[in-house]
């Protein structure tokens, strides 16, 4: 720490002025003058006189205007013209860092790892692209969160720096093997910080790599940015910390908030779970089923399904990572091309998940495309648009026709869930009938027997009653703590 | 006694900025498309938040942040359909900002000479943990820097001039301060925010003639949104050797002198008490953190479950806690409002060594309060604390007699909690004035809200990319710029001998224009004119007079009349009424219908003779009285007499001249 402090130091000292971030004209005029960020300037136009610290200006944003942190804190845009004079009369580099706290580690507290794969807790700003980065090391987050100090030994690690939407199938793969390794190190449970978009996918695809899971794997994000006071991140990592450490549950589960007050988050199947929602605190539904259990705003946890998988012998737990992902989803429209599966086929897929309209159905025009890829011996496996309830294709004629042309039923899997499953499958056994037995086999919790009634609560907001309850405020608050107090 | 008046402001070296946030008139909020009204009665749903703070820009935990954070507050939303959306719920991002609203900003730029607009506006977040903005930042953006309005010849800069969010309306707050309960409706509604430069104003006069012009200019340029509940004010006071002060919440400008000399006095006291503490060789480190339990002292019987009551020692502090540092308020009183706000013990579950005194402030309150048979919630210690527990208090803190101490009952952790704040404010003594923000109280005193916020609280709304603004159109914008308040001030002081309290209210009220239309178009007197418009119309409409029926041509012709003699001006308000209720109505007709005439001076004469002699014949009163003056009685009787007699054609000032020369001739001869 010291060494690098000295080496910053250093860098000041040779008064390197980079005009980050700006382009063209403006960028050359500031090389040339020897101006740059961090740089502060008086920048003179007409009257007017501007003054404040250089800011990098981002990416996609238009040429030609100066970023300038005034003294009130404020930033400004100003457009600088050829008449326009700018003279730097000081320089004041910002440094973003989190304070640090030390935290020795407490033999009664469970150990749990947090890995960070891009979802974070803590971040901070790009200037390059004026968007979020999250800021990963143990002490940052403890700073940010310092409730979890007293609830388990949190050892953070970075395993990847990855917005959801650039996951691939490889990184679950990697993910599923770092977690082992937490495990076979001693961890009582393991949180994997993961962008939402896409967290039900790597959710998913854990789920059937980890075989006879004796601790719980916990995915969590924060679906309002973590660089806002009011965050849902810090309140869905303490209830993950808790799961993690305490929880009598081994399973694959994404830990979110239940509703958009900070009283209680959901743990979530990570098989029957799904986004709903592109930005609510609550996004996070479990569909066509009640979800596993829930957490309170003083980290109770409840159990709500009697299936619940219980932590067992860490030394029993293996990881079958082989997979396949060659596969794609197609999304059934009326009026859809079968040349979109013909080319799926043309290019050499290995598996196709297609999301059939109702039950499963897909048009007559498609029959030709569904008997090549029979013929190819490329399985195809139904999944219903509604989301919510089972296929069936034996109901109507286009279903027994579909069947007979060799597709099959994905009962009541979500779509995000049989694709990783498709993947997995297919790493298995490229046999046709092999992947259909495989598929349509409950390996953890992806089908169900059974709906039961409350798994389909899509409120409309008319329901008698939804009106009293929608006014209700939590019985059951978190208890006050006083961090400022516990020092003492 | 502190004495407020005998405050000189400039020898103080007194210096003041004020904020002013005024709501604007826009069709939608800042940052999505809800309606900006107010919602009332049962909310459609409630939720309720937590909020920590994020770092800066520049990398810093803001030092207000992490005192707000330690308050710990649960905050509950009361929404509404017709008003909120998911937006304000902060569970999406916002939509693009109303145009529409930015350029008003600019446009109020203009009004109030800003010479640094901005080219290319950059939204920021200013963090706000109290749970008023349910992001826990406010979204704003700076749209011009340096800009001033005249004061008494000098030119009074304003710094900034800001577009905001609004934030929430707080309802109410539980569970000793620590579940505090908002409104949603006004959070997003947009504002804007005037700042003026705290080194151009020394004296409370000048701040407040600065925030009335700025007022005046959102109501001149229609920018401004009107009602209730529009405009809030903050100030900010330091003196020399004090530090920048923030009080928020001014209601009523005409408070600004006593709340400005309340300040000044707080702050001269405070910085007295750091050198009484130097020369009592105090040094910081002196205050230790070590909170002693004294539960024991007490009979168990005073104390709820759960509870418990520490002290503190305070070394060199005895005899300091109790200085007034506002009227009927000690300093003492000043620490305990800290330590209330932030840990949550009750200030009447806190007592300082100073409140042993008979005469301590509290004290003499509660037994004013008693007299007065008010509800109040009696302080835990001032019966408890007799002179002999007070000794045996200071034996077990070993003080010494120049040292002080407080007390504190409540669950541990929060008195603890209290008493670690006690300590840090204490130790801020030291060094004078601390910079916070305060409250105003509803006596004109304040009292600590939080630490005073920094610019680390502010950085760039990643949700929102830099909006370049169209220069050209800005620029045009100039165009809408007329008279501002100080130039129809200066106009109507010379042209027309009308003072800045009647261009106030006109301008307030918007009809300095028609006044001025009265006195140029039609040329009538200005005095009259305003008088008309400003006070005998408001007391029409006060009666439910529906003074819009009255054209500006029919108002320059009631006017007119009274001036050319037709009638007297003291009859322009019931003609008014009379064309209101008819505006068809001729003036001749109204006169006719009211009876109104023309009084002759020989009618007049013939009046009063005849009041005259039946007074002096059947009453038997004497014009003179005992000294040789005129009695006044028989004035007032003629005076009257007349004045039924014309039906009110002729002003009773100018009959009671008429008998009072008349009165005067007949003594002398």
């Amino acid at each position: 720490m010291v060494k690098k402090n000295s080496e910053t130091k250093k860098e000041e000292q040779k008064v390197v002025r980079e005009p980050t971030g700006y382009r063209g004209k403006l960028r050359t005029r500031l090389e040339k003058e020897g101006i740059g960020v961090w740089s502060q300037v008086r920048v003179k136009k007409g009257d007017a006189l501007y003054e404040g610290v250089i800011l990098p200006r981002s990416q996609h944003t238009t040429e030609g205007y100066l970023v300038l942190k005034v003294d009130t804190g404020y930033n400004i845009g100003v457009k600088i013209t050829e008449d326009t004079t700018i003279e730097e009369y000081g320089y004041k580099e910002g440094k973003y860092k989190l304070p640090d706290i030390s935290v020795t580690f407490k033999d009664h507290l469970p150990n749990v790892t947090l890995l960070g794969t891009g979802g974070t807790v803590a971040s901070r700003l790009d200037y390059r692209t004026g968007a979020v980065l999250p800021a990963f090391t143990p002490e940052e987050l403890f700073s940010a969160v310092p409730e979890l100090i007293d609830i388990c030994n949190l050892t953070p690690k970075k395993i990847y720096s990855l917005l959801s939407e650039n996951f691939k199938p490889e990184f679950w793969v990697k993910t599923a093997e770092a977690v082992m390794k937490e495990f076979k190190s001693g961890a009582d449970g393991v949180i994997i910080g993961h962008g939402t978009d896409t967290m039900s996918y790597t959710g998913s695809a854990l789920s059937f790599m980890f075989q006879n899971l004796a601790a719980p794997v916990v995915l969590v994000g924060s679906q309002r940015s973590s660089d806002r006071p009011s965050s849902d991140g810090p309140l869905n990592i303490i209830n993950a910390s808790h799961i993690a450490g305490y929880a009598d549950m081994a399973e694959v589960v994404l830990c979110m908030h239940g509703g958009t007050s900070d009283s209680y988050n959901l743990i979530h199947r990570g098989t029957r779970v799904r986004k709903m929602h592109s930005s609510r605190r609550d996004a996070f539904r479990t569909i066509s089923d009640i979800p596993l259990g829930v957490i309170d705003a003083n980290q109770k946890v409840t159990f709500l399904k009697d299936d619940v998988k219980r932590r067992g012998d860490i030394a029993d737990t293996w990881i079958d990572t082989k997979i396949d992902p060659k596969v794609t989803i197609l999304y059934f429209y009326p009026g859809m091309n079968p040349d979109t599966l013909d080319a799926i086929i043309d290019k050499d897929y290995h598996g196709v998940v297609f999301v059939g309209t109702g039950l499963g159905h897909v048009n007559t025009d498609m029959y030709p495309a569904l008997s090549r890829a029979q013929e190819e011996e490329i399985p195809i496996c139904i999944v219903v648009e509604p989301l919510y309830g089972f296929t069936n294709l034996r109901v109507y004629e286009t279903g027994r026709d579909m069947l007979a042309k060799g597709v099959f039923e994905g009962a009541n899997m979500l779509p995000s869930t049989a694709y990783a499953k498709m993947i997995w499958t297919l790493g298995h056994t490229r046999d046709v009938k092999e992947v259909e037995k495989i598929m349509t086999t409950n390996i953890a919790g992806e089908i169900t027997n059974k709906e039961m009634n409350k798994g389909y609560m899509l409120m409309q907001g008319v329901e008698p009653g939804l009106d009293e309850l929608l006014k209700k405020i939590n019985p059951n608050p978190r208890e006050h703590t006083w961090p400022g107090s516990k020092e003492k | 006694m502190l004495d407020l008046t005998k405050i000189d402001f400039k020898k103080m070296g007194f210096r003041a900025g004020i904020e002013v946030h005024h709501q604007i008139n826009t069709k939608r909020k800042l940052f999505c498309h809800c309606k900006p009204v107010l919602s009332h009665g049962e909310p459609d749903y409630r939720f309720e938040r937590y909020f920590r703070p994020v770092l800066g820009e520049m990398g810093d935990f803001d030092e207000g942040m992490l005192i707000e954070y330690e308050k710990g507050y649960r905050v509950i939303y009361h929404a509404y359909e017709d008003s909120v959306c998911v937006y304000e719920q902060d569970e999406q991002p916002p939509f693009w900002p109303d145009n529409e609203a930015i350029y008003l900003g600019f446009e109020l730029a203009h009004w109030l000479n800003f010479s640094a607009l901005v080219d290319e506006v950059v939204v920021s977040r200013k963090q706000y943990l109290d749970g008023s903005i349910t992001t826990g930042f406010q979204r704003t953006m700076i749209v011009a820097r340096d800009g001033w309005v005249p004061i008494r010849g000098k030119k009074l800069r304003i710094s900034n001039l800001t577009v905001e969010e609004d934030s929430a309306r707080k309802i109410k707050t539980e569970n000793f301060g620590r579940t505090v309960y908002y409104n949603l409706d006004r959070l997003g509604m947009p504002l804007v925010e005037v700042i003026t430069d705290h080194n151009d104003c020394d004296n409370p006069q000048d701040l407040q003639r600065a925030a009335e012009y700025i007022g005046l200019t959102l109501r001149l340029s229609g920018i401004g949104k009107r009602g209730l509940g529009v405009v809030r004010q903050d100030v900010n006071i330091s003196i020399r050797g004090g530090h920048r002060v923030e009080l928020k919440g001014v209601q009523d400008l005409s408070t600004f002198v006593d709340l400005a000399a309340r300040e000044v006095a707080r702050q001269d006291m405070l910085i007295k008490i750091a050198a009484m503490l130097k020369e009592r060789i105090f040094k910081k480190k002196e205050l230790e953190h070590t909170y002693i339990d004294l539960t024991d002292k007490f009979a168990e019987k005073n104390i709820p479950k759960n509870s418990v009551i520490m002290g503190i020692r305070l070394p060199k502090f005895g005899n300091l806690l109790g200085l007034e540092i506002q009227p009927s308020k000690d300093f003492g009183q000043d620490i305990i409002e800290k330590a209330e706000l932030i840990s949550g013990i009750p200030r009447s579950n806190l007592f300082h060594s100073d409140e042993i005194y008979k005469k301590a402030f509290r004290k003499l309150r509660e037994k004013t309060l008693r007299k007065r048979k008010e509800q109040f919630q009696e302080n835990i210690f001032f019966p408890l604390v007799t002179d002999k527990l007070d000794k045996d208090i200071r034996k077990t803190l070993k003080l010494k007699k120049e040292d002080g101490y407080f007390l504190a009952l409540g669950p541990q952790t929060w008195v603890v909690h209290a008493m670690k704040k006690i300590i840090e404010r204490a130790k801020m003594a030291l060094d004078g004035v601390p910079l916070e923000t305060r409250r105003f109280l509803p006596d004109n005193n304040s009292e600590f809200l939080r630490v005073i916020h920094g610019q680390d609280r502010l950085y760039p709304d990643t949700d929102t990319p830099p909006i370049d603004m169209d220069i050209q159109k800005i620029e045009e914008l100039k165009k809408k710029v007329q008279k501002r308040p100080w130039e129809w001030e200066t106009e109507f002081k010379e042209k027309y001998d009308l003072d800045y309290l009647k261009v106030k209210a006109m301008i307030r009220h918007e009809t300095i224009t028609t006044v001025q239309d009265l006195i140029e178009k039609f040329k009538l007197n200005p005095k009259k004119c305003y008088c008309f418009i400003e006070e005998i119309l408001l007391a029409l409409r006060r009666e439910g007079f529906d003074t819009s029926k009255l054209t500006i041509e029919r108002t320059a012709e009631i006017i007119k009349g009274a001036e050319d003699g037709v009638y007297d001006f003291n009859q322009v308000s019931n003609i008014a009424k009379t064309i209101i209720n008819d505006p068809q109505k001729s003036l001749k007709q109204a006169l006719s219908d009211l009876k109104i005439r023309k009084i002759s001076d020989t009618e007049l004469q013939k009046l009063f003779a005849e009041a005259l002699s039946q007074l002096t014949k059947f009453k038997d009163e004497k014009i003179a009285a005992k000294d040789g003056s005129i009695n006044n009685r028989i004035a007032d009787k003629i005076t009257g007499t007349i004045m039924r007699r014309t039906n009110g054609s002729i002003s009773g000032k100018t009959v009671y001249d008429f008998v009072l020369e008349k009165l005067e001739g007949k003594i002398s001869s």
